[in-house]
C-alpha cells in the first residue's frame, strides 16, 4: 500500500512556492527522513502532506486521496517548543485530543477513547505524568506528549517536524524505540531533521531537499558527501 | 443573610446573576486560554451602538434585539479581521471598537434624557431585571451552554494547538467564529444586569483568578462559575445592606466586579506559590 505519492509537486504558501519538483513515494512501514537546511522547505513539506500548505503544482496523493482528504489517516507531531508552555492542560489531556476526531462532535469521551489515550502515553513511557501540566515537562517529554497525541489517533502515517529538537538523549532513545515499532507494525513514517547522523540512524530512504528536491533514494547515495555539499552550498 | 433575597427585585438580580455565573465561568476559560480579553472587551464596546438602537426603535424591550443583532455582527467582523494570524489583529480590533463605541455615543447623545440613558446602558440596572428578562437571560444560557458543550473540545484543541487541530481536519476559522458568537451571546446576555462594561470583568476576572490555583479547564470552569455566584450573593447583599442600613447608594453591579477584583487579588499570592 503506497501512504504518499507525490509526482512533480510544488508546495508552497499563499500561491509562493516553497519547495518544487518533489517526487516521493512512501510505501507502509518505511521511514522516510527529510534532510536540510533551515528554510528549506522541510516543514511546509510535511504540512501540505495534511492539507496544511497548498499543493501549487504537480500531483499529491496520501493514501490513494487528495491530502485533505487522507489526512484523516495521519497523525501530524508538531515541534514541542512552538506550544504556550502555561497553558492550562495535562499531558493526559493532550493526549486525549489526539481522540478528539474519532469522538465526533456529539459523543461523550467513553473509558475506551481514555483508555487509547492512556496506552498511548504508556507507550511512550510517560504513564505516570498523565496528570502533569503539560508546561513543567521537559522539552524531550512534551515532544513524547506530543507523538503519544498522534498515536492515540491510530494513524497510517505518521508525519513529525523536527522531533528531535531540544530533546534529551533519554526521550530520544524513547522516541526512536517507538517509532521503530510503528513501522515495524506497518505504519508509514516521514520525519523532517536536520540532524544528518540521526537520519541516518533511523531512515531506510531520504529525501534531501533546499527550496527544491535535490535527491531522494536510500541515505547511503543521498546523505553523501558530494550530494550534501551540492545542496548545501548557497 | 438570606432576608435581603426574599424581597423580590433582590430576588430576581441574584438569580440573573446565578444565570450569568453558569455560562461566564466557562466562557471565560476559553477568553483566558485564547487570550482574547481584548477582542471580548471590543465586543463588549461594538454591542453598545446596537443597545442604542434597539432602545431608540423599541424602548426597554428593543435592547436585547438591538444588542444580539450588533454582538453577532461584530462576531462575524473581527473573526473575519483576526483571520489567519496567530496573533489578534490590535489595531483593527481598537479601530472596531472605538468606532462603534462612538456611534453608540452620537446616537444615544440625541436623547434628552442623555446622561441616565448612557449610565444605564455602560453599568446596567441589575436591580431592575424583570421577570421576562430572566427568562431570556435563561433561553441564551441554554443555547450558549448548548453550544459550548458541543464545541468544547474543539475549541480546547484548537486554542493549545492550532496548527495540530487544523492538521487534525478542524476548520479553526468556523471555531473561531464560534468562540467569538459564544461571546457575543455572553455580552447580549448580561448587559442589561450588569451594562456593557461590566460585563468583561465577568468573562475575564473570574477565570484569570481561577488560574492561579488550578491549571485543569474544567476545574478553572467550575471555579470561576463558583466565584461569580460568590460574588454575586456577597455583592448584592453588601449593596443592600450599605444602603439600607448606612444610605449609601452603592451600585450592586460594580460591588460584585470589585468583589471578583478582590477575590483575585486575594489569589494572587496563591499563585505566586505555585
Amino acid at each position: 500500500m503506497t501512504a504518499l505519492r507525490y509526482t512533480g509537486v510544488s508546495v508552497g504558501y499563499q500561491g509562493s512556492p516553497v519547495l518544487t519538483g518533489v517526487n516521493l513515494a512512501l510505501r507502509a512501514g518505511r521511514r522516510l527522513a527529510l534532510v536540510g537546511p533551515n528554510g528549506a522547505g522541510k516543514s511546509t513539506l510535511i504540512r501540505s502532506v495534511v492539507g496544511l500548505a497548498e499543493v501549487l503544482g504537480g500531483t499529491a496523493q496520501v493514501f490513494g486521496r487528495s491530502p485533505e482528504r487522507g489526512r484523516e489517516l495521519c497523525g501530524y507531531v508538531p515541534q514541542a517548543g512552538d506550544l504556550d508552555a502555561d497553558f492550562p492542560v495535562t499531558a493526559g489531556q493532550v493526549v486525549l485530543m489526539g481522540r478528539y476526531r474519532r469522538i465526533g462532535w456529539f459523543r461523550p469521551t467513553r473509558a475506551a477513547d481514555r483508555r487509547a489515550a492512556r496506552d498511548a502515553l504508556d507507550r511512550v513511557g510517560l504513564a505516570d505524568h498523565a496528570g502533569r501540566r503539560y508546561g513543567v515537562l521537559s522539552g524531550g517529554q512534551r515532544q513524547r506528549v506530543l507523538l503519544a497525541r498522534a498515536l492515540a489517533a491510530e494513524p497510517r502515517m505518521l508525519l513529525l517536524d523536527e522531533p528531535f529538537n531540544g530533546v534529551d538523549a533519554v526521550s530520544q532513545e524513547a522516541i526512536l524505540a517507538v517509532l521503530r515499532d510503528l513501522t515495524a507494525a506497518g505504519t508509514a513514517l516521514m520525519l523532517s531533521t536536520h540532524d544528518l547522523r540521526l537520519a541516518r540512524e533511523v531512515a531506510d530512504e531520504a529525501c534531501l531537499v533546499n527550496g527544491r528536491q535535490w535527491a531522494a533514494g536510500p541515505p547511503s547515495e543521498v546523505l553523501s558527501d558530494a550530494t550534501l555539499r551540492e545542496a548545501y552550498a548557497p | 443573610m438570606i432576608e435581603p433575597f426574599t424581597v423580590p427585585f433582590m430576588g430576581r438580580a441574584l438569580a440573573e446573576i446565578a444565570l450569568l455565573a453558569l455560562i461566564c465561568g466557562p466562557v471565560g476559560v476559553f477568553v483566558l486560554v485564547r487570550r482574547l480579553s481584548f477582542v471580548s472587551d471590543a465586543l463588549t464596546h461594538t454591542v453598545f451602538p446596537g443597545v442604542v438602537v434597539g432602545f431608540l426603535a423599541g424602548g426597554a424591550d428593543g435592547i436585547f434585539l438591538g444588542a444580539l443583532v450588533a454582538g453577532l455582527l461584530t462576531a462575524v467582523v473581527l473573526t473575519v479581521l483576526t483571520r489567519g494570524g496567530a496573533v489578534t489583529d490590535d489595531a483593527s480590533t481598537a479601530v472596531l471598537l472605538t468606532a462603534m463605541f462612538s456611534l453608540g455615543v452620537v446616537l444615544v447623545s440625541r436623547r434628552s434624557s442623555y446622561t441616565s440613558d448612557l449610565t444605564t446602558f455602560l453599568f446596567g440596572r441589575l436591580l431592575t431585571v424583570t421577570t421576562q428578562q430572566i427568562a431570556e437571560t435563561a433561553a441564551l444560557a441554554a443555547v450558549i451552554l448548548g453550544l459550548l458543550a458541543v464545541g468544547a473540545r474543539a475549541l480546547l484543541f484548537r486554542a493549545f494547538d492550532p496548527v495540530a487541530a487544523a492538521a487534525a481536519g478542524y476548520r479553526t476559522f468556523w471555531l473561531d467564529l464560534w468562540l467569538n458568537v459564544l461571546v457575543a451571546l455572553v455580552v447580549v446576555a448580561a448587559v442589561r444586569a450588569v451594562g456593557t462594561i461590566l460585563v468583561v470583568a465577568l468573562l475575564i476576572v473570574p477565570a484569570a483568578a481561577a488560574r492561579l490555583v488550578t491549571d485543569r479547564p474544567a476545574v478553572l470552569a467550575l471555579l470561576g462559575t463558583g466565584l461569580i455566584l460568590a460574588a454575586g450573593y456577597a455583592g448584592l447583599l453588601i449593596s443592600w445592606h450599605a444602603s439600607i442600613g448606612y444610605g449609601i447608594a452603592l451600585t450592586s453591579a460594580s460591588t460584585v466586579v470589585l468583589l471578583l477584583v478582590a477575590a483575585y487579588l486575594v489569589l494572587l499570592p496563591a499563585g505566586r506559590l505555585r
